[in-house]
């Protein structure tokens, strides 16, 4: 009856039991940094931010189609303060796989009431890797 | 004509702050003022509502005189859906606020600021031989985009580039 009432966390669940179940694995999303708050120099095109990297689980990797638990995505969006996970995304340099840094090409999401569950990422391998 | 237009978004900020310190943007986990200047940011946060987003488009100089003088345009952006809470129905009113606050921080004199130069390793601008100063803001009509409504106001920037700029 409680997954009647409150259907995404259950979505969410067997998401995550899937991706588990279907070789889930961690990746990592490399963001801008934190803004420093009270500097000016971002705001005026002065410093540029640094980088980190954010683990993300379970993910599954198909070609070049990245299946991700919306719950992590929902995590990472607390600590980082994002408004949103299309923001979160586009503001990514990319995702980070076995040491080769894949640009986002898309984003689609899987939702149940509105309220995603699952993130499908369109990713563009490296240029040393298409070649 | 950098250092104009970096003393014109500083000046626009403090005084939009200081007329609704409620104005404000969340951006890569900082809370600051609602107005950013867009070629200064990520591409995506362009699209946040309810903020001012300046963007900088032509420009022209006079060198007619004994010091050049530069003329930007300078397109302020916003937009916004409303209130949640009200469902958005109150967009209309949100907008006429957004107006008001810009017309307000435009037109409040002194409608002119001290030239700064501003640099990366510097904590402290340094101030420069000249002032910068400003039009009214010419306010564009209303566009519909979606559940938001959306206005751009231009104002005319000034600058006297002195030597070295």
């Amino acid at each position: 009856m409680a997954d009647l009432v409150q259907p995404t966390p259950a979505a969410m669940r067997t998401a995550d039991a899937l991706l588990r179940f279907a070789g889930g694995r961690s990746v990592l999303l490399r963001t801008p940094s934190p803004a420093i708050p009270g500097d000016p120099s971002e705001q005026l095109g002065l410093a540029t931010p640094s980088f980190q990297d954010i683990e993300l689980a379970p993910a599954v990797l198909r070609g070049q189609m990245l299946l991700l638990s919306a719950s992590a995505v929902e995590t990472i969006m607390g600590t980082l303060a994002s408004n949103s996970a299309n923001v979160l995304f586009a503001d990514a340099f990319g995702v980070l796989i076995d040491g080769a840094l894949y640009e986002i090409e898309s984003v689609e999401t899987s939702q149940t009431f509105g309220i995603p569950y699952l993130y499908r990422l369109t990713l563009r391998a490296p240029a040393a890797q298409t070649l | 004509m950098i250092s104009a237009k970096d003393t014109f978004y500083l000046v626009l900020r403090n005084r939009i702050a200081a007329l609704n310190p409620a104005r404000t943007m969340g951006l890569r986990g900082v809370t600051r003022p609602g107005v950013l200047v867009e070629e200064n940011e990520l591409a995506t946060a362009e699209a946040l509502p309810d903020v001012f987003r300046l963007r900088w488009t032509a420009v022209k100089l006079d060198t007619q005189g004994s010091m050049p003088l530069a003329t930007m345009t300078c397109e302020i952006r916003y937009a916004t859906a409303g209130n949640a809470g009200n469902g958005g129905m109150d967009r209309g009113r949100v907008l006429a606020q957004m107006d008001a606050e810009l017309r307000a921080a435009l037109s409040t004199t002194p409608q002119h600021a001290p030239k700064q130069r501003y640099t990366a390793n510097s904590t402290q601008p340094t101030a420069m031989a000249t002032n910068i100063f400003w039009s009214d803001a010419v306010f564009g009509a209303t566009a519909t985009d979606a559940e938001r409504l959306e206005r751009t106001a231009t104002v005319q920037v000034y600058s006297y580039e002195e030597a070295g700029e």
